[in-house]
């Protein structure tokens, strides 16, 4: 399979980022990574640990900015762009750590999340959020830091959408979670999401769980992509845990 | 009795004084992650500029606008082109400190052959004595303490109740997720400087109105009882710098009662050493900056 084309049954990218190298200075962390998604898509990032994963997206979020390659927005270029304008151009993103404003209400946190949105608008968009995540509805009163760990999920994520952002970008999601909520976060509330069209780029430890929603997957070991495909034909190759766990030679593509 | 009670009026025309003060030194650490050491020296720039504005005749008060004006420009101005773009460079805190320590010693330089090393206090109409169960308060002291109070209930306001405060929180609590969110963060700490360099400025007027006279070496006595009160209150924490406003005010003025005047600071400190001991993070400091109080 080319790289430069994907399989033609995949939609239209939304986001696509091509040949994308950054890192913290030093050493770069992530070498020339391609990585795209379209609408209503699933596209899981898989590795392990210290891969590169979370710099990837730190990188198509504007946070760390990309020495080489460049990113593309529908028609438009935004490489180099920051945060903010990415936020405000429909990308949203959930981060692994520090995923919500811990001394601010969970109302707050919405109202933020929904900073760009008019005033009148922010009630509206918060009730929305909360049918999503009918959990949230009883406590926008309390502190952030003191829900607890799928309460918080549910708040970064109902957070990233208040602007209700056509690309959604998820770090994790599942990690200090129990499986049970985990499976759940996954297969009800990241799949609905992107049913209902956003493109969703989802970075998971829990690389199966993953997979059973994922449309597209991509395989990320030592900071480059070790192997892409659809989820159903990577388990079905024999070296698929020796790829995974970067013990395996870089495959040629074929 | 009352002495105490004398004592009390007094403590708490210094509380009014420091809690402006401290609110605003607290908020620059809290939010734009900047200890300022260069904020005793702002607020007697800003008490210059008002003791010039009222020697040609303008009542102090009015004066006091002026010196908030004053204060926010240079606050805004010192971020701008000094700590920002230090900042940015990836400077750490500690030299950030020792920059506007510079900046601090810069000011008082360029102040000095502009207004001499003597002494300066303002033209005050202290209007009538207010009498209250032995308290005895003149009413320019009675306004001192009503826009100490205005002020806190506004920084209140603002930082519950409006977009722009609940941004600076968000802004200091996570930088990086507040940018995620679309929120402007440049223009929010440019805003921070504005705002809490205006705190300074009329900090500057009410702690020259409070002390008789001011000269350009107060800039240190003040910024060590500011820090003393943001301290323990919470470095950051907007709530905590008016606890510690209140608790250094009240207990510096009754120890010189109780005491004597010139043991006042020292019981003062010496509260502040042992609530460190006791509660290294300050009074009402919980995790991340810029929490709500209560
Ligand atoms: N803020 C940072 N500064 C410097 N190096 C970092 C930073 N964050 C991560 N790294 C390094 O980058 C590499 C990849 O990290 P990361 O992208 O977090 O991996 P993953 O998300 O796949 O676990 C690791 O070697 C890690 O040590
Ligand atoms: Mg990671």
């Amino acid at each position: 399979m080319d790289k430069q084309s994907p399989p033609a049954d995949r939609p239209a990218p939304i986001l696509r980022a091509e040949g994308i190298t950054s890192g913290y200075g030093g050493v770069p962390v992530v070498r020339g990574v391609s990585i795209s998604m379209g609408k209503g898509e699933i596209v899981a990032v898989i590795g392990p640990n210290g891969a590169g994963k979370s710099t990837l997206l730190k990188t198509l979020v504007g946070i760390l900015r990309s020495s080489s390659g460049r990113i593309l927005l529908g028609a438009d270029d935004v490489t180099g762009h920051p945060p903010e304008d990415l936020a405000k151009r429909g990308v949203g993103y959930v981060p692994q750590v520090q995923d919500i404003f811990e001394p601010l209400s969970v109302r707050e946190n919405l109202e933020m999340g929904g900073y760009l949105l008019k005033d009148s608008a922010i009630e509206g968009r918060i009730k929305e959020v909360c049918d999503v995540f009918p959990l949230l509805a009883p406590m926008m009163r309390r502190r952030a830091d003191k829900l607890s760990g799928g309460e918080r999920k549910m708040l970064a994520i109902g957070r990233v959408l208040m602007l209700d952002p056509r690309v959604l970008i998820l770090d994790e999601p599942t990690a200090n979670l129990a499986p049970i909520l985990a499976d759940a976060v996954l297969s009800e509330q990241v799949r609905r999401l992107a049913d209902a069209g956003k493109a969703v780029l989802l970075v998971e430890q829990r690389a199966r769980a993953a997979m059973q929603i994922a449309d597209w997957t991509v395989v990320l070991v030592s900071g480059q992509t070790r192997l892409e495909g659809r989820p159903k034909d990577l388990l079905e190759r024999s070296d698929f845990e020796a790829l995974f766990l970067g013990a395996g030679p870089p495959v040629q593509e074929d | 009795m009352e002495l105490y009670v004398a004592a009390l009026g007094f403590g708490l025309i210094s509380v009014s004084v420091i809690a402006i003060a401290a609110v605003g030194f607290t908020m620059q650490f809290g939010i734009t992650n900047m200890i300022n050491l260069a904020y005793g020296e702002v607020m007697i720039v800003c008490a210059y500029v008002a003791f010039y504005v009222n020697r040609a005749g303008v009542n102090v008060w009015a004066a006091m606008i002026a010196a908030a004006l004053a204060g926010a420009v240079l606050s805004f101005l010192l971020n701008r082109f000094l700590y920002a773009p230090f900042q940015r460079k990836g400077t750490n805190l500690i030299g950030m400190v020792i920059i506007s320590l510079a900046a601090s010693l810069i000011l008082a330089n360029i102040l000095l052959p502009i207004v001499g090393y003597d002494t300066s206090s303002y033209q005050v109409d202290q209007g009538p004595l207010l009498r209250w169960n032995g308290l005895v308060l003149t009413t320019a002291q009675i306004a001192i303490i009503v826009v100490a109070v205005l002020l806190m209930l506004a920084i209140h306001g603002l930082l519950r109740y409006t977009r722009l405060g609940k941004a600076m929180r968000a802004t200091a609590a996570n930088p990086i997720l507040a940018r995620n969110c679309g929120i402007p963060t440049q223009r929010v700490i440019d805003m921070v400087w504005l705002l809490t360099g205006a705190l300074c400025g009329v900090a500057g007027v009410v702690a020259g109105m409070n002390s008789e006279n001011f000269a350009v070496a107060s800039g240190a006595a003040y910024l060590i009882t500011i820090i003393a009160a943001a301290v323990l209150g919470g470095a950051g924490q907007p709530y905590g710098a008016m606890i510690g406003a209140l608790i250094i005010g009240i207990v510096t003025e009754l120890s010189a009662a109780a005491i004597a005047p010139e043991y006042k600071e020292v019981v003062a400190f010496t509260i502040l050493v042992l609530v460190m001991v006791l509660r290294p993070q300050g009074l009402l400091a919980k995790r991340g900056a810029l929490a709500a109080a209560g």
